[in-house]
């Protein structure tokens, strides 16, 4: 059964913010619409409005030309508009099976049939056959798989009732190119078959791979929407982010091998091993910016954490001319590492403490007994003035601040302790456009000065763009190297690609 | 797929260890009273014991969903104040009968307050039912100031001597729950139970009435612990307003042996009614193994943290080694 | 945005209820008098009496800012256990109170640590973990007195705690703004106290910015453990008797006064002041209903009643409907 939806001048506020202003979008049956704009710009907000998990505080919107008004999600899925969540609604106690049908068990005489649910889930999860890094089935519980596969399950966990509109919010970010791939195909048949998808991205490719008309939203409101033919990615980044265009990345000379060679060693790994991590050896420079590149998931997160002390590791680590085995984060820190790591709100910040008190956290100590408060301030504003972070005072919860800005936080409560070694995990996901731009121009400002940056990053453009050398890794060892000619993008993802051809049968 | 079962079993680990427990509990205490597993036996403990497992069995379907009933206790003592004033040692059968059906509301009443403030008010559970534990009990006690009262001496001597089959009764008791708790499993509302104690934000996004099964879990717990206080009086046969106090700790210990985890979302009936025994047994066993007085507390005090570290000591030991 | 909602700190909400209520008393028959000289002392002696218990609820606080359900049930059991300890080192002399001190906080903090250890390396919850802790206790005070509690008070010890020390103020209120001034000085001043914090809101967060999470944890239950012993210590002073359930009624209001306080029940953000606040408000209220010569039944419903309408107040979770 076909649909539209339209969404007409839609305001929504939290206490002081303003998520929605005024957007509007409209969508019918047999499209896909990208929904796009920079971090804070309200895409999530206007999807959680439509599925019926905000409530809307102004505007109206419509579902087949009639006014509806969600009081749960649960309402939207009666009118069969269905989600895949950024941040996963999945039980991690239960299985697979029982996930994707929650709330809609097939029922036999009153109980829930199992043998339906698991024949109708084994049909769902051949969607995606050869898919899957583990050995999936029905009964396998959610908990402990690996981010792309928990990512697919809630992808079919939102098809399984075969809704007449799909949103898929930011569903690409967890996934490997074949799995995207996939995706796609299956995004593009169900688009025949008559679904209406919205797609929520912040990935250019994708958006013009697959999108047929987009909606552009900023602070709160619709600025621009039309079919994809008619624009280009440049426009679009222009609507999204008025004043600052793609252009702005900046530009590297890399080092050359030889000149690399005569640099000191300020980081050699040698077989590391850890869970995930099977065996990786590297030498990082001073002042090196090295790229860890590859499909998600293949132990680049693993591998940072271990050198950062956070997870039980061997073989054998020397920073300068010591070795060194940490087995805490302290330790490392004690050593001038520092991490940034790859979920900031669940890793990075204290949500509803301070921007103060964020910035200083690793940093306490150094204002003795009792805290110098007054020159912790002094120096958390000096460092907070020097990454232009926008807020409203030191003292206000870090929560306030946009994705960009909680992530100027995160590295600046390092920089606040002047590391020489600077790890990086995947720093850029979930930020705009503009502040993107910014950490480009301070991660080359900091190996210019001599720091050694180690940069995970699932964003081929940005390793090509920033990184002297890229690593490339494929099921926890580094499968290829990729440095000075080589270092392109075609071959970067060839490298991430080819690896994984290999490791088929 | 027996394979998975095994796989799943051997996962959660802790049902095994409860089981474990209980065969050393019951072997040892057989070793010290070898007439433990006789009918005339069996069925004096088992009817102490069972106060105990139906308040456990209550407040394992409130922590799977992700709460906590610290009230569940005081719920017990108001069953027990009415009855015993309002039945009396010699009150009629008919009115009796009447009264239980009555408490039985009033305990679920009890729990539609809780659930009142933890699922709709959106208040901390630990909290709320830690509160509302005072205001039940002082409820109890304004009914039954001083200890007195009881039940007629047919309810009394019903409870303690009928044994159908030559079974204690409360083996009935405890088969009838364990079936309608697999019957409950199978239900839409069993997977909401798990659903809501696993990941309650994901449960709401998917559809499941969240604060109406958190709602409901009070409920079933208010009504379990008036079950648990009709039986506590009908063992007793007399009236205090503080005597389900001490159940409601005893009752999280025994989830909490019995495997379920404090967090919500995983954890089983069986488990429970396990830890319940098990806790019960303690003291027996303590006593016959001719302990002095003075040590019997703090011995039963102490086996009962032991055992609450065993499976955390062994995933110890088992990181260490890796 | 016109309308600006007037938001008042909950520690000093609470400060202001208990102002409220002591005024409203005068007005009631067997109320505080509004005879100036007689309220005041009638306020010095509740101020007083509400030391003991902001005391044991210093630790409690701490361990509730810890965060991941932190609670300490031991409390209650570590008050009467050093309170013994105390009394029995003393035995009337007034050179024995220099050791008794350590004593008594070695005591607790040894508890404390114990409690620690089990909720971090074996993964207990805390509310199981000192529950069981508070049984262990109590076993052991039944080991030590073996039924009658031997020794004396000092004189030195009454002379300080309970009678006026300075401008006709008792030292226990003397002790407890130093005290005060300290645990600000603790939360605010200190690394421990920022990493504390830190620790209670995000604990991944903290270890990967350095903090020994697991070190925190146990220094902090070490630490609320130690303090229920100094509590336990002054409360000796104070009476002058020691019986084996002295400390017990200190847990439930302990854990009310954080709550009452404005303490985050889930852990990251509260204050001691809010703590001293709470610990007023509940000793005014508990006093007034005993001045009042209500029975236990009305004053157990007024205190739980109070609790629930602060946390209703203050401690509402965040909604699953944004």
């Amino acid at each position: 059964m076909p649909i539209s939806l339209s969404a007409r001048n839609v305001a929504k506020r939290y206490g002081a913010v303003t998520a929605l202003s005024d957007a509007n979008l409209d969508i019918q049956s047999g499209e896909v619409l990208a929904l796009v704009g920079a971090n804070g710009s309200g895409k999530s907000t206007l999807s959680k409005i439509i599925n019926g998990v905000v409530v809307l505080d102004g505007g109206q919107l419509l579902v087949d030309g009639r006014p509806v008004r969600f009081q749960s999600p649960h309402a939207a899925k009666r009118l069969g508009i269905s989600t895949v969540f950024q941040e996963l609604s999945l039980v991690p106690q239960m299985t697979v099976a029982e996930n994707i049908f929650l709330t809609r068990e097939p029922l036999r005489g009153g109980l829930v049939d199992r043998g339906a649910i698991r024949q109708r889930t084994e049909q769902l999860l051949a969607l995606f056959g050869g898919m899957f890094k583990t050995d999936l089935t029905p009964d396998t519980q959610v908990g402990p798989l690996p981010p792309d596969e928990k990512q697919i399950i809630e992808i079919l966990k939102a098809i399984s009732f075969n809704p007449r509109l799909l949103i898929l919010d930011e569903a690409t970010a967890s996934l490997d190119s074949r799995q995207v791939q996939r995706l796609f195909e299956l995004v593009t048949r169900w688009k025949e078959e008559g679904t209406a998808i919205v797609f929520v991205s912040h990935r250019m490719e994708e958006i013009f791979q697959i999108a047929d008309r987009y909606t552009v939203l900023r602070n709160g409101q619709t600025v621009g929407e039309g079919p994809m033919k008619e624009v280009t990615s440049r426009d679009l980044v222009g609507m999204m982010v008025a004043g600052i265009t793609a252009g702005s990345v900046v530009q590297r000379t890399r080092p050359s091998a030889e000149e690399l060679a005569g640099r000191k060693v300020t980081l050699d790994v040698k077989d590391l091993r850890a869970d995930g991590v099977h065996g990786v050896s590297f030498q990082l420079h001073e002042g090196e910016l090295l790229g860890l590149g590859g499909l998600r998931g293949q132990g680049q997160h693993q591998l940072l954490l271990a050198l950062f002390g956070d997870i039980p590791h061997s073989g054998t680590v020397t920073i300068d001319v010591t070795p060194v085995h940490f087995t805490h984060p302290r330790q490392a820190m004690e050593k001038r590492l520092a991490l940034v790591p790859g979920e900031r709100a669940k890793e990075g910040l204290l949500l509803i403490r301070s921007i103060l008190e964020n910035f200083l956290i690793p940093s306490w100590r150094r204002y003795g007994f009792p805290l110098r408060i007054g020159k912790a301030r002094q120096e958390a504003t000096n460092i907070s003035m020097s990454l232009s972070l926008k807020m409203a005072g030191l003292d206000a919860p870090v929560s306030s601040l946009s994705g960009g800005n909680a992530q100027k936080v995160v590295i600046g409560k390092w920089l606040l302790r002047n590391p020489r070694i600077l790890m990086l995990d995947d720093p850029t996901k979930g930020v705009d456009v503009g502040a993107k731009a910014e950490f480009y121009k301070l991660l080359a400002l900091l190996s210019d000065e001599g720091k050694s940056v180690l940069l995970y990053s699932s964003d081929d453009e940005e390793l090509i763009g920033l990184s002297d050398r890229v690593l490339v890794m494929h099921d926890g060892r580094i499968s290829t190297e990729l440095a000075g000619e080589s270092l392109t993008k075609s071959n970067l993802i060839a490298a991430s690609l080819g690896a994984t051809q290999e490791a088929l049968p | 797929m027996i394979r998975h079962g095994w796989r799943r079993l051997a996962n959660q680990n802790r049902i095994p260890f409860a089981m474990v427990l209980l065969a050393a509990v019951v072997i040892i205490n057989l070793i010290l009273q070898p007439n433990l597993l006789e009918p005339g036996t069996l069925n004096g403990s088992m009817r102490v014991f069972l106060p105990l497992i139906l308040v456990a069995v209550g407040q394992t379907i409130v922590i799977l969903a992700g709460g906590i009933d610290i009230s569940a206790g005081a719920i017990v003592s108001i069953t027990n104040a009415i009855l015993a004033t309002q039945v009396g040692v010699k009150g009629e059968p008919g009115t009796a009968t009447l009264i239980m059906l009555a408490v039985l509301l009033v305990g679920m009443a009890a729990g539609a307050v809780n659930g009142f403030f933890v699922a709709i008010l959106r208040l901390q559970p630990i909290i709320t039912t830690y509160a509302t534990s005072f205001l039940f009990g002082g409820l109890a006690l304004l009914i039954l100031p001083s200890p007195g009262g009881g039940m007629p001496s047919q309810f009394t001597t019903f409870y303690r001597d009928t044994m159908p089959l030559g079974l204690p009764l409360a083996f009935f008791i405890i088969v009838v729950i364990m079936l309608a708790w697999y019957g409950i499993r199978q239900t839409r509302y069993g997977r909401y139970l798990f659903a809501v104690g696993g990941n309650a934000d994901a449960a709401y996004q998917t559809g499941v009435p969240v604060n109406v099964v958190q709602f409901s879990t009070y409920v079933i717990s208010g009504l379990m612990a008036a079950f648990g206080g009709i039986a506590l009086t009908l063992l007793t046969g007399s009236g205090n307003a503080q005597i389900g106090d001490s159940l409601t700790l005893a009752a999280i210990t025994a989830v909490v042996i019995g495997g379920t985890a404090l967090s919500g979302g995983t954890g089983t009936i069986a488990g429970a009614i396990m830890g319940a025994i098990i806790l019960s047994l303690l003291p027996n066993l303590i006593s016959f193994a001719n302990v002095e007085t003075w040590w019997q507390t703090f011995l039963n005090a102490a086996i009962i943290v032991i055992a609450l570290a065993l499976p955390g000591f062994i995933n110890l030991l088992r990181r260490r080694r890796t | 945005m016109s309308m600006r909602r007037i938001a008042i700190p909950p520690p000093l909400a609470a400060v202001l209820l208990a102002i409220v209520l002591f005024l409203l008393s005068g007005l009631l028959p067997n109320g505080f008098g509004s005879n100036p000289d007689i309220a005041t002392s009638q306020a010095t002696n509740i101020i007083r009496l509400a030391v003991f218990l902001g005391i044991v609820a210093a630790g409690q606080t701490l361990v509730i800012i810890s965060g991941a359900e932190g609670i300490d049930l031991s409390a209650g059991a570590v008050v009467t256990l050093s309170a013994i300890v105390t009394y029995s080192i003393v035995n009337g002399n007034n050179e024995n109170v220099l050791l008794a001190l350590p004593a008594a906080l070695v005591v607790g903090a040894a508890v404390g640590f114990v409690n620690g250890l089990g909720i971090t390396y074996l993964r207990i919850a805390p509310l199981v973990m000192t529950l069981g802790m508070a049984g262990v206790v109590t076993g052991l005070i039944i080991v030590i007195t073996q039924g009658s509690v031997r020794g004396a008070v000092a004189p030195v010890m009454t002379q300080v705690i309970a009678r006026p020390l300075l401008l006709g103020i008792p030292g226990a209120i003397l002790i407890w703004i130093v005290f005060g001034a300290l645990m600000w000085f603790l939360l605010q001043r200190t690394t421990y106290g920022k990493n504390l914090f830190a620790v209670g809101t995000n604990r991944v967060t903290s270890r990967l910015s350095g903090v020994n999470v697991t070190g925190m944890v146990v220094g902090t239950y070490a630490l609320a453990g130690m303090l229920a012993g100094l509590a336990g210590f002054l409360v000796v002073g104070n009476t002058g008797v020691v019986h084996i359930r002295i400390g017990d009624p200190f847990l439930f209001p302990s854990i009310a006064a954080v709550a009452v306080g404005g303490t985050l029940l889930t852990g990251g953000k509260g204050s001691y002041w809010g703590t001293m606040a709470g610990a007023l408000v509940l000793t005014l209220i508990t006093s007034l209903l005993t001045t009042m010569q209500m029975p236990e039944s009305v004053r157990r419903m007024v205190l739980g009643g109070t609790l629930l309408i602060m946390i209703s107040i203050y401690g509402r979770q965040r909604g699953l409907r944004q």
